[in-house]
């Protein structure tokens, strides 16, 4: 029962103000375990404000990130899963899937977190799962219209990943559950 | 017979017939006792061991329902359909009713419950550090937690559950021994058996079955060889019929079963703490909030601390009065106490002998008998157990009883109280209780009735000393102590002056009711000294001015009050101070007014009824500002009109009325002198008249001396010759209680003057002893001129002399000097 929060793209103080409020409401410290954040936040400030929802933070660097200390790609394991994280700029074509999945066998992760299209994607194939928690702001995006403000939260149980996916839709916040469950003879 | 039949009257043999025996039947077996004891089960002399099975059996059942229902796993959908909705059952949701919300909350509890179950008995952690057991006790406690949100978590509630389920495993623990060694008699071994010849039963043959049973266990060097369930030991023999899966309910009917030691762990920790079947209810002691039927309005906890102080007042009042001097408030040490059931005082094989005495005790609610007018107010009392608890409490400070009154500050006392010594004779601590526990059960206790006001501590030390010595003679028993009457007329002036200081009128209500409390003491302290009671002068002396007759009737009419008011409360003599710190207070023209209305209410003497109405209406005067003038006036009249009733004389409301007409030439200082001369004409016409004149003239030769004086010190002197005028009279155990009370009010007079200076004080003390001795003198002469002397004064012709007037005169005359002495002395 460990509970992922995967966010990214959020690109304050350039692109947006702040999250929308209905999304501050729901992120309160005490109930998720890690944070999982793509890049792109892009200061100082938001990194402190993650840190305060949880003390586990991993973050990769995005392009308009201010700290040059992120690392470009990162991997933890959780519970049964090996998640592995990264911007998604880096990848070419921007949000392909078969590059990310080259990515993914690249890191050897189950679940493979990346960002920059500002678009919630999740896709499963045989090696693995592919999250793309989308814009946590709704910041614009020079090739993705109509962005809506989106992010992920995951639930590690054994063998068994429940992704939650909160999108704000028309100012309402909604929610979607999608289960994803790792097969235990793949990846040794 | 039935082989149920057959069960039961091996049970009834195994346990003794007589129900004060059944509880030792199960001696051994603490985890089955208890559960009688606490109510869960019934007792074995009144059901049959399917009873038991029965009762023990939905008891479990009960629990697992409940274990299903709330422990939530929020990945199982609910209801059983795959569509929940999303918006509410995210983990992110903070509707409070999602599941996930219901999961974190239970989280939150849980983690709470596990930083007080991770310290819970190190020294025993073998077994209590176990993740079995810290499992069971988690969920024990979360689960009742979650039943009882009123109530939450609470530190202190794992330690109260932790024996309980520790016995359970002792008895599990029993069990497998004594399976292990009579395993036949557990073990159903026919399958294996091979039978020759026919099969039917009524042929087998049973000898054989035995003999091939104990050939087969003959390998285990420890299998006893027994032939029948009587040949074995009743202990054993009520082991093996409680672990017997035949019975009704089957396997969960099992009295003591490891499967289902979580269960009635539940069970007994529910029942402990709902106080269920009449038990003392631990819970409430966790419960910040006044019980619903309490008569104070303080939480449970601190009521029973008070309770334990109450009782150690009555057995060892001066370790009591020890205590108290140095600050050490019963919760501080009681709570801890009381929270845990003496959980964190004693190791674990001692608390278990206690908690064997506690659960064993009566647990009915007793009968409040008529007598009772005073409902007791500790509701710890109302049940033998509760008075148990108490009475164990205070036979543990008795035992350190050298030790506190050695010490001589509330540190090192709370820290002797909270580190009890480890090695202790328990059995001499558990009689000790128990006669407590009578005590705590008897007569005396009852008739308490402390009032928790706002200063609580100081009140309930004050009252409780006060009424401990009322009860003296109810209690002959408890030998009481006498604290040295310096003490209390020292706390009584401090009070006094802390009190006026504090607020002229409007905190009047409680400080006069504490000036009550105070004054009763000494009235009680005086009824039992022989000291100063000075009431007894001058009776049978003549002529006295007015004035003095106005103060006289005061005081006499504050001593009726103090008679019928000792029942009921203070609050007569309270609205008397009221009523003088009124006086006190007043302006001139105000002085000037009551003045008259004394003169007006004397030619009115209505018959009117006791102290109630006197209580009443001075509860009245409690504002006395100008504004109130009239209202002072009637409050005045009715009470003088009381005081009269009080009288049961015809001649005082001739002779009062005669002295209704008092010279206006006085001074508007004389409003003090005038109220308390009112107080002592009121008193003194429940004595002869006679006494009056004579002190009233010492007053008028008294009163130019004072008003010669400074204000204060007239008042002071006024004080003095009220004393005097006082001890003129014949209630003199009352007396005094006037004398403090008018000497309070001139006290406060000089307070609200606000020049009081302690040595002025002293000075006028000083001369107010003169003028006494003077008085004494005074009053010696007359009398002697008086006996026989009839109407001698023009005013008053009827003057009676109450034949043993005299006598009592004389005693007075004594105490005067006695006051004068002490007060020469200051």
């Amino acid at each position: 029962m460990v509970l992922v929060l995967a966010i990214g793209d959020l690109h304050i103080p350039h692109r947006a103000a702040d999250l929308p409020p209905k999304f501050k409401s729901m992120l309160v410290p005490g109930k998720i375990q890690h944070i999982i954040c793509t890049g792109n936040l892009c200061i100082k400030e938001v990194h402190d404000y993650l840190k305060s929802l949880c003390p586990d933070l991993h973050i990769t660097r995005g392009e308009y990130d201010e700290d040059s200390r992120y690392p470009e790609t990162k991997t933890l394991t959780i519970g049964q899963f090996k998640l592995g994280i990264c911007h998604g700029h880096q990848v070419i074509p921007w949000g392909d899937l078969d590059s990310l999945a080259m990515l993914q066998r690249q890191l050897d992760v189950d679940i493979l977190i990346a960002g920059h299209t500002h678009q919630f994607k999740a896709y499963k194939h045989e090696g693995g799962v592919v999250i793309n928690p989308g814009s946590a702001t709704g910041a614009y995006s020079s090739f993705t219209y109509d962005v809506n403000p989106s992010f992920v939260l995951m639930d590690i149980d054994g063998l068994r990943v429940v992704v939650y996916v909160y999108e704000l839709i028309d100012g309402e916040v909604k929610v979607d559950k999608i289960d994803f469950k790792k097969t235990a003879t793949t990846r040794s | 017979m039935s082989p149920a039949a057959i069960e039961r009257t091996m049970l009834e043999s195994a346990c003794s017939k007589s129900s004060a025996e059944s509880r030792r039947c199960f001696a051994n077996l603490r985890g089955v006792q208890w559960r009688i004891d606490l109510g869960i089960l019934p007792s074995p002399s009144s059901s049959t061991n399917d009873d038991l099975r029965r009762v023990t059996a939905d008891s479990r059942r009960r629990y697992a329902s409940l274990r299903r229902c709330m422990l939530v796993d929020p990945h199982l959908p609910k209801d059983g359909s795959n569509s929940a909705d999303l918006a509410i059952d995210n983990p992110l949701s903070q509707n409070p009713d999602s599941t996930w919300g219901r999961f974190f909350r239970n989280a939150e509890l849980e983690k709470t419950v596990d930083t007080d179950l991770s310290r819970l008995y190190p020294e025993h952690g073998n077994y209590f550090q176990s993740p079995g057991c810290q499992g069971m006790l988690r969920r024990i406690l979360l689960l009742w937690c979650l039943r009882h949100p009123e109530y939450g978590y609470r530190q202190g509630m794992h330690e109260l559950l932790a024996p309980l389920l520790y016995v359970l495993h002792v008895d599990v623990e029993l069990l497998s021994k004594v399976r292990k060694q009579y395993e036949d008699h557990f073990t159903d071994k026919f399958d294996g058996l091979s039978f020759q010849d026919n099969d039917l039963m009524y042929n087998f043959d049973f000898k054989k079955y035995l003999d091939s049973m104990e050939d087969e266990i003959g390998s285990h060097g420890n299998a006893a060889k027994v032939g029948s369930l009587d040949e074995l030991d009743p202990e054993i023999q009520t082991i093996v019929l409680l672990s017997d899966a035949y019975g009704a309910e089957g396997e969960l009917g099992i009295v003591l079963s490891e499967k289902f030691m979580e269960h009635d762990a539940y069970c007994m920790f529910d029942s402990l703490m709902n106080g269920a079947y009449g038990a003392v209810a631990m819970a409430q002691f966790f419960s910040p909030s006044p019980a619903g039927g309490s008569h104070s309005g303080l939480p449970p906890v601190i009521e029973a601390s008070a309770a334990l102080y109450h009782l150690l007042s009555v057995v060892d009042s001066s370790l009591y009065s020890h205590l108290i001097e140095l600050g050490v408030e019963p919760q501080y040490f009681a709570l801890r106490w009381l929270r845990v059931l003496f959980g964190r005082e004693f190791s674990l094989e001692n608390l278990l002998l206690i908690w064997d005495e506690i659960f064993a005790a009566d647990k009915n609610k007793l009968e409040k008998g008529a007598e009772d007018d005073v409902v007791s107010t500790f509701g710890v009392f109302s049940s033998p157990q509760g008075a148990l608890i108490s009475a164990f409490a205070v036979s543990m400070i008795l035992y350190l009883r050298s030790l506190l009154l050695a010490t001589e500050n509330a540190t090192t006392c709370l820290q002797r109280l909270l580190n009890f010594p480890e090695n202790i004779d328990l059995r001499k601590l558990v009689d000790k209780a128990k006669s407590l526990q009578a005590l705590a059960l008897g007569p005396s206790t009852s008739f308490f009735s402390p009032r928790f006001g706002e200063a609580y501590n100081h009140n309930k030390s004050m009252a409780v000393r006060s009424h401990t010595l009322s009860c003296d003679s109810v209690s002959p028993k408890t030998p009481l102590n006498m604290v040295p009457e310096s003490y209390w007329e020292e706390k009584w002036r401090v009070l006094h002056k802390a009190e006026e200081l504090k607020d002229g009128s409007s905190g009047k209500q409680n400080p006069t009711s504490k000036k009550g409390w105070t004054e009763k003491v000494r009235l009680t302290l005086s009824r039992t000294a022989s000291d100063p009671s000075p009431a007894k002068v001058g009776r049978g002396k003549d002529h006295k001015p007015y004035v003095r007759r106005h103060l006289l009737e005061d005081l006499s009419r504050e001593l009726g009050f103090d008679e019928d008011s000792e029942k009921a409360g203070c609050d007569g003599v309270s609205g008397q101070k009221d009523h003088i710190c009124a006086a006190v207070g007043v302006e001139d023209r105000d002085c000037l007014n009551k003045y008259f209305t004394c003169a007006a209410e004397e030619r009115c003497p209505s018959g009117n009824a006791g102290s109630e109405e006197n209580s009443s209406v001075f509860s009245d005067p409690s504002s006395p500002l100008s504004g109130a003038n009239n209202h002072e006036n009637d409050s005045e009249k009715s009470s003088v009109a009381s005081n009269l009733s009080v009288d049961e004389t015809d001649d005082h409301p001739e002779v009062i009325q005669e002295d209704a007409t008092l010279p206006v030439s006085h001074l508007p200082n004389d409003a003090t002198l005038i109220s308390g001369s009112n107080n002592e004409t009121t008193e003194k016409s429940v004595t002869a008249p006679k006494e009056r004149k004579l002190l009233s003239g010492k007053f008028q030769w008294f009163w130019k001396f004072g008003r010669s004086n400074v204000d204060e010190e007239t008042c002071e002197k006024g004080s003095g010759a009220i004393d005097v005028t006082k001890s003129a009279n014949d209630a003199g155990t009352q007396s005094s209680a006037i004398c403090s009370s008018v000497d309070g009010s001139c006290n406060s007079y000089s307070s609200t003057k606000g020049d009081v200076v302690d040595q002025n004080m002293m000075g006028t003390l000083r001369n107010l002893g003169h003028s006494m001795l003077e008085h004494i003198q005074v009053i010696e002469l007359v009398f002697q001129q008086d006996r026989g002397q009839v109407g001698s004064l023009e005013n008053f012709s009827k003057n009676v002399i109450v034949g043993k007037g005299q006598v009592t005169a004389m005693t007075a005359l004594k105490e005067l000097r006695k006051i004068s002495n002490l007060l020469s002395e200051m």
